[in-house]
């Protein structure tokens, strides 16, 4: 008799979706979260006014590079002193990185995950993604199609809400919306201009996770409308943004089938032979160092697309000496990111009349991909969205010119506005870039440490170099000013924080981990929904992807387990 | 509250930094250097140079000034809490080089200097600053400290910026009546 119908490892964006589904259908489950437990009323920092942080919410210059060298690296603009707690500290979770490359792993270790850092901007994928590696012979066709996953994007987003606009574009498909954010005048000029100069590209409003319109069951869940304080990287005790523990782990728990242990850092699966199931999980207690194994009839891994496929590559056994669901030999290969480097930023004059209200939580603007779908002319394969926005100049920091009144009065949102743009493209699949386990050196609760090796291809650099001279062109057309674009240096991989595809699948269980319903082609009582199931990139934000294709599995497995399979 | 010129003749005749911090009050809550100490980072010279140009980039209006809510004071807890030895370094080579610079340009020294005389000083430098004098990169981050200390006080976002905590929702277009 197992101990649950389902073991979820992981907390954060997907395997807060996994939870949910599987216990509303009635399963027992217990959730992993390797990291301790965040409790809002004490660990969220979104109450702090300006004055109550100290040294101006810096984190100390000294202890930046004693803890924090690779995450504050990768993302300065997160972590602050009201912030630092929900990032790792690089010290005591390193990794490795093989001879002449860099990669930005980016984490963080307690309830929900990274869902509670996220940048909240989610688009769907489209058929434009799901047929691109079939029609262009690139890795693996993947198993399904658009009108697959159609209902689950539905369903999930309806539940999370997600602030947009109705478009009408088939290479990024409409949400349930909840009304947009508005465009600033700036924002509806550059979009005029821009629409008007380039047939075909669009500038409309970021989708974003945020409610402003809750409905009867967000509410119920205790989450209530944005209130426009860009708070966000420090929690939302409004629970406005969507993440694990806002939404889907307290749905997961009003059903009273959820358990969760915290601290609980999955080491390894345990597996029989004779049956061909994962009966459970080996688990070691973060702070105390005591193991345990934990039985289930299924499992969901959801612990990231990286420490995912190392929890599969640390399950050995006779059948699977080199990772579990490993026959194909593409667990840890793949690994996928979205590469930035194409942007610009420039002055618009004729809106220092006006201001805004308020303060806009996430994104602005987002121009769609068009390289490849309404634009066929281009040196690369794939494409780009751009992501970006205006804001008066204000108080930038001190960067402007002058003294006295004049200066101390100009910072308070008024004079000229600034504009930019970045793009965010697609990585292709390349089974060289990979994260393996380190031979020889280990953490310090005994498990292997990752080591990364990946680069990007010919294609990335090419795109990326169209995409600045793209993201000039259109803020010269915008009327923009002052124009400066980003230098040619590529983000690192990882920096995106899109991590993806170590796991991926396909229809043909020699080359492909998973089957189109993210079960494991080995074992059928294995299912992963975190990003490692991606077969390609695409260009947009996948976080919605995910939890729409764990919604899918959950339903899925639910049928099986209904038929016995179990 | 002092006046701001109390604040400055005060400033001036002591040349000591626990003058100067009292004298302020520690408006600024988050102000680790509490008022009546010593600085724990700045030299006296460098604490007065600071101030006076603090009092100069952003002055009393309708709203308490840099001075007014103690900037110098939050710098010098910045520098002593949240500065390596290089940005420690870095910032002190800056203060030597904008005080030499501007005793320059008011032949004799800056900080006694007359308003009118301090300003037109500050303001070429300044000028010369945003306009491609590499040199002065270290006055331009030095300015920043002391424009990013003021709005993160209390009277800085709350009179000054009319900052809100929860505004309540997103209007995308304001005009200024």
């Amino acid at each position: 008799m197992a101990d649950f119908d389902a073991i979820v490892v992981g907390s954060g964006m997907s395997g807060g979706m996994s939870a949910k589904e599987l216990t509303e259908r009635g399963w027992k489950v217990l959730v992993l979260e390797r990291g301790p437990e965040i409790i809002p009323e004490r660990d969220y920092t979104d109450q702090l006014p300006p004055w109550q942080s100290p040294n101006l919410d810096n984190v100390a210059q000294a202890e930046i590079a004693e803890h924090y060298p690779k995450q504050y690296g990768g993302v300065a603009y997160a972590i602050k002193e009201s912030t630092k707690h929900f990032w790792v500290k690089d010290d005591e979770h390193p990794y490795e990185e093989a001879p002449g490359t860099s990669y930005d792993w980016l984490r963080g270790y307690h309830t929900a995950g990274r869902s509670i850092m996220w940048s909240r901007q989610v688009y769907r994928l489209s058929d434009y993604d799901f047929e691109a590696n079939q029609k262009e012979n690139v890795a693996v066709d993947w198993p399904v199609r658009y009108a697959d996953i159609k209902p689950w994007y539905e369903k999930v987003e309806t539940f999370i809400g997600i602030a947009g606009s109705m478009e009408n574009l088939p290479q990024l498909p409409d949400s349930v919306f909840q009304p947009a954010f508005e465009l600033t005048d700036a924002e509806k000029s550059v979009k005029a201009r821009i629409e008007t100069t380039f047939q075909g590209r669009k500038v409309i409003p970021a989708r974003v996770a945020h409610l402003t319109d809750a409905t009867a069951e967000q509410r119920e869940l205790g989450r209530s409308n944005c209130q426009a304080r860009n708070q966000c990287h420090r929690g939302c005790t409004f629970k406005a943004y969507f993440s694990s523990l806002n939404a889907t782990l307290p749905a997961a728990q009003r059903t009273g089938n959820l358990t969760m242990v915290h601290n609980a850092i999955v080491q390894s699966l345990e597996y029989d032979a004779v049956s061909n199931r994962v009966t459970g999980v080996r688990v070691i207690d973060a702070e105390t160092n005591a193991t345990r194994t934990y039985t289930a009839r299924v499992l969901f891994l959801n612990a990231s697309a990286i420490a995912s496929a190392m929890i599969l590559l640390q399950s050995t056994s006779e059948k699977y000496p080199n990772g579990l669901v490993n026959s194909s030999d593409q667990v840890g290969r793949n690994l996928m990111d979205h590469v930035s480097s194409g942007g610009a930023a420039g002055m618009l004059s004729g809106f220092e009349n006006q201001i805004v209200y308020g303060r806009r939580p996430s994104g602005g603007i987002y121009i769609p991909r068009y390289a490849n779908v309404t634009e066929n002319d281009k040196p690369y394969t794939r494409g780009f969205g751009f992501q970006g926005g205006s804001s008066p100049l204000g108080n930038a920091g001190g960067q402007i010119a002058g003294i006295g009144r004049q200066f101390k009065e100009s910072h308070r949102g008024t004079g000229p506005w600034r504009f930019n743009i970045l793009a965010f493209g697609e990585q292709l699949p390349n089974p060289e870039n990979r994260v393996t386990l380190h031979r020889t050196r280990r953490d310090k609760w005994g498990n292997p440490l990752a080591l990364f090796h990946v680069t990007y291809g010919e294609n990335e650099i090419r795109m990326q170099a169209e995409a600045r001279k793209d993201a000039v062109a259109m803020l010269q057309a915008a009327g923009c000013t002052g124009i400066t674009s980003s230098g040619s240096d590529l983000s690192k991989p990882g920096n995106r924080i899109h991590e993806m595809g170590s796991a991926r699948m396909g229809r043909d269980p020699a080359t492909s981990v998973l089957n189109g319903w993210c079960q494991a082609h080995d074992v059928p009582n294995l299912f992963i929904t975190d990003g490692s199931f991606m077969t390609s990139s695409a260009c947009q934000n996948p976080s919605l992807t995910y939890m729409a294709f764990s919604a899918r599995a959950a339903d899925y497995a639910t049928t099986l387990m209904q038929q016995g399979a179990f | 509250m002092h006046t701001r010129r109390e604040v400055l003749q005060g400033l001036i005749v002591s040349l000591g930094g626990a003058s100067l911090l009292s004298a302020c009050g520690g408006v600024a809550s988050v102000v680790s250097t509490p008022s009546g100490a010593t600085s724990r980072f700045y030299t006296d010279r460098e604490l007065v140079l600071v101030t006076r140009l603090s009092d100069l980039i952003i002055p009393r209006t309708e709203t308490p000034g840099a001075v007014d809510v103690n900037v110098p004071g939050y710098i010098d807890s910045l520098m002593a809490d949240w500065a390596s030895a290089d940005t420690q370094r870095t910032h002190r080579r800056a203060l030597a080089l904008v005080d030499e610079r501007l005793n320059a340009a008011v032949n004799g020294d800056f900080v006694q200097a007359a308003d009118g005389d301090a300003e037109v000083a500050l303001i070429a430098l300044d000028t010369a600053a945003f306009n491609g004098d590499s040199s002065l990169q270290g006055y331009r981050s030095c300015k920043g400290y002391i424009t990013q200390s003021y709005f993160a006080t209390e009277p800085g976002a709350v009179q000054e910026l009319k900052w809100v905590a929860v505004p309540g929702r997103w209007d995308a277009s304001v005009e200024i009546r």
